[in-house]
């Protein structure tokens, strides 16, 4: 099954895409902002990065620019998990590189499907 | 004495602005002055005198202070208070010289000195309200704070110990899964291995062993009645054998009496007396057999006693009470078979709850999903405060840029202009993302404008 990373500020949404994800079998880690998540980027390779927008330290979009810029991350599919949901938003996510956009509140059967399917 | 009473009827002139009261007392005293002088000798009367003009220069200061209170003249009647005024300049040099301005300058001073007590008392309320409000402001930011802290302890607890439930019920639902198969299962090699395989063999088995019961029991009474006639025939053979030894003895006799005649005879009957005493001899062996198969005889009949009554015993047994047990069995097995069929229900009713537990679960994760949504709104509800807060303090800075002394009569105004800069860098450094917040918390309070305008999924 895939690496997973899910970024979020808020620890119940990291627990609730970790306990989604993981009862499907992926190994999901978690980090709470854009910093953190590179830093986990660099140490493992991931198959899937699911991030939040708006996050301290490091903003999503931020965090998807400088994951594009690493030679290993640049077809990695990132999906964005957030409550934005204006169309400069999304045009901006997909500007900076991201396979999807997905609105919370999540189902998580919804997320399973997407997931399964960006990951082939 | 005419010039107390001209201000009287003035409307905008200096004078015109005292009172009709003060007028009217300076004229009193006067006239009672007067009325007294011609009765009082002429000491008293130049001190008296001098009082009297006293008393009537206070009377003016006090009217003209009075004056002052009053509302200014508007700029529309300026011009004509101008002129007014001119006229008035020109009444008083021609009747008290110095006097009359003077006393007019120093009203007008005292009524601009209160007007700017009032606006200054007016200010330091205010004041006191915007601080009163930032200091309101930054509790209240502090409660917000707060509850997105305890929401997100409370949001944590509940996802913690709601996975724990979904981890515990799934093993359980595994567990009665493994239950369903292990007492439904088939035997794959003959060994029971479900409960309703074992139900089955032992049928089988129990049925085998109670036909063979039967079986047993019909065969033990066969075997009886084939003792009776074995038993019969031994003592036909008892019989046999008394005919065999009555023989031998008449034989025996026979030979005595040939060995006797044979006697008679003499030598020529010696032969025959060999003869007679071998016939003997033969008899009395016949006699010892007859007497040892008596004996077997006697012995086989006790063994065939015993046995006879062993099956007679056992033919006796109640074959009903066999085929009794056997309908016991079987209604005990058909009785766990039911039970079986029970714990297969139940076990399917579990799997099918286990089922809707996991559409719960996607509820309860969907609603789990509050916290997050409903921090942000919070967030989104401080940048206004911020912003209003910045506003106040900027304002207030400004106001004690301009008079220090505003602050004076302000409760905790000491620490205002060091705090408020800490305060509002702190805030800044911890108010996350206000504007960004904000949407999100529009876009979060609003789901059917969400949903309206675009998808919640999309891939790129």
């Amino acid at each position: 099954m895939a690496n997973i990373m899910t970024v979020d500020d808020t620890a119940t949404m990291r627990q609730m895409i970790s306990f989604t994800l993981s009862s499907v079998g992926h190994h999901v880690v978690q980090a709470c902002d854009g910093e953190e998540a590179l830093k986990l980027a660099r140490q493992k390779k991931l198959d899937l990065v699911i991030a939040d927008v708006n996050m301290p330290v490091m903003d999503g979009i931020s965090l998807i620019k400088s994951l594009r810029q690493m030679p290993e991350y640049r077809f990695t599919p990132i999906l964005m998990l957030t409550t934005e949901s204006q169309e400069n938003k999304r045009q901006e996510g997909r500007v900076a590189g991201a396979t999807g956009w997905i609105v919370k509140p999540f189902n998580p059967e919804q997320l399973i499907n997407v997931v399964n399917k960006v990951l082939g | 004495m005419n010039e107390p009473t001209s201000p009287i009827v003035q409307q905008n002139g200096p004078l015109g602005r005292l009172p009709r009261w003060w007028a009217w007392t300076a004229a009193g005293v006067l006239t009672a002055w007067g009325w007294t002088l011609i009765y009082l000798p002429p000491g008293v009367a130049v001190g008296s005198g001098a009082i009297v003009i006293f008393s009537i220069t206070l009377l003016f200061v006090y009217g003209r202070q009075a004056a002052a209170s009053l509302p200014a003249p508007d700029s529309e009647t300026a011009d004509s208070a101008g002129k007014t005024d001119d006229l008035e300049a020109l009444l008083a040099d021609n009747t008290s010289p110095g006097m009359l301005p003077q006393v007019d300058d120093v009203l007008r001073t005292m009524a601009n000195e209160q007007q700017q007590k009032r606006l200054e008392d007016l200010l330091r309320r205010w004041v006191a309200v915007a601080q009163q409000y930032s200091e309101a402001n930054l509790q209240l930011r502090k409660q917000i704070h707060a509850v997105i802290e305890q929401i997100e302890v409370a949001a944590s607890t509940i996802a913690d110990s709601f996975q724990t439930i979904i981890n515990k019920a799934t093993v359980q639902a595994q567990q009665a899964m493994d239950l369903l198969e292990g007492t439904q299962g088939a035997a794959d090699d003959g060994t029971p291995q479900s409960l309703k395989d074992f139900i089955r063999v032992s049928d089988e088995r129990l049925t085998k062993m109670s036909d063979e019961v039967v079986r047993v029991a019909d065969l033990s009474v066969r075997m009886v009645k084939e003792l009776d006639g074995v038993q019969k025939r031994t003592q036909a053979i008892d019989g046999f054998l008394m005919d065999v030894e009555k023989l031998a003895d008449q034989t025996s006799l026979l030979a005595l009496n040939a060995d006797i005649e044979a006697s008679r005879v003499g030598d020529a009957g010696r032969g025959f007396s060999v003869v007679a005493q071998e016939v003997r001899r033969l008899s009395k062996r016949s006699h010892e057999f007859s007497d040892r198969i008596r004996g077997h005889l006697s012995e086989v009949r006790v063994g065939l006693n015993k046995t006879y009554g062993d099956m007679r015993e056992l033919s006796a047994a109640d074959v009903k009470h066999a085929v009794k047990i056997k309908d016991e069995i079987l209604t005990l097995t058909r009785s766990l078979e039911g039970k079986n069929r029970e714990v297969a229900e139940t076990v399917s009713s579990i799997n099918a709850i286990s089922r809707e537990i996991t559409q719960d679960v996607q509820t309860v994760v969907v609603s789990l999903q509050f916290h997050d949504i409903t921090s942000q709104k919070l967030n989104g509800m401080l940048e206004p405060l911020d912003e209003l807060r910045r506003t106040l303090f900027h304002l207030m800075q400004e106001t004690l840029k301009f008079d220090k002394n505003l602050f004076t009569s302000v409760p905790g105004h000491e620490d205002l202009p060091a705090r408020h800069p800490l305060t509002m860098t702190h805030e800044a450094a911890t108010a996350p993302e206000p504007a960004a917040a904000l949407e999100a918390a529009a876009a979060a309070s609003s789901p059917s404008k969400r949903q309206n305008s675009s998808p919640s999924v999309e891939l790129f």
